[in-house]
């Protein structure tokens, strides 16, 4: 891991296209500005995992979908 | 006509020109990056993400707004345009389905995390709504 030590107002750039600004600093929290092309993700870590995980979740699904079919309630629900 | 091998469906005759091409992946699995949607019974509204790249990958899928009329509807036009990316081509929007196993009813939906179809180009991306406040693991409704 790369570590660079920055002051409030500073940047780094990551590629050509990807701005992080240090904006401000209190206590333990960090106030982080990012600019990045639209295509882009940025999220904070861990939502990032916990899709991940969830997709590895997902993909364990049994072949037999009969019973949730039928139970399945869709539309407003009453 | 081209045939795939797959685990739980055995080896299958599928449309290539109907493939998917996910250009990163689904999070978690960024080298499977090609998939193909096979529907699950006539009628019901589960369908499977199946992976061409390994036989063992399939995800259920569910149209979400089956789950939510209101899906989306509420979002900011940050998130609305991390959805509609740059260009205009039309997109079909699927959540992916969380099974226990042995616990079919406590089923979830994933919500946060819509896989989004580009029809024209059949490219395809996880996309992560973080600030909608929909869930990753949203429960599914039984009768």
């Amino acid at each position: 891991m790369l570590v660079l030590t920055r002051k409030v107002e500073e940047s780094i750039t990551i590629g050509n296209h990807v701005t992080v600004s240090v904006l401000e600093v209190k206590g333990n929290q960090v106030k982080l500005g990012i600019s990045a092309p639209r295509d882009i993700a940025v999220n904070r870590t861990e939502i990032f995992e916990s899709i991940i995980n969830e997709n590895i979740k997902a993909s364990e699904a049994p072949m037999d979908l009969g019973m949730l079919s039928e139970t399945l309630k869709t539309g407003s629900g009453e | 006509m081209d045939k795939i091998k797959t685990t739980r469906f055995g080896e299958i005759d599928i449309d290539k020109s109907k493939a998917l091409h996910f250009n990163d992946g689904l999070l978690g699995f960024p080298d499977k990056k090609n998939f193909v949607i096979l529907e699950h019974n006539p009628g019901s509204p589960f369908l499977w993400l199946q992976s061409m790249d390994a036989p063992e990958l399939a995800f259920v899928m569910i149209n979400p707004f089956l789950m939510k009329e209101d899906y989306l509807q509420d979002i900011s036009p940050e998130e609305e345009a991390l959805l509609k990316g740059e260009d205009d081509d039309e997109i079909m929007v699927f959540s992916l389905v969380t099974i226990p196993r042995g616990e079919v009813q406590k089923a979830t939906v994933n919500l946060m995390g819509p896989v989004v179809i580009k029809t024209g180009s059949r490219s395809a991306r996880q996309v992560i709504l973080a600030n909608s406040g929909y869930s990753h693991c949203h429960p599914m409704a039984f009768r």
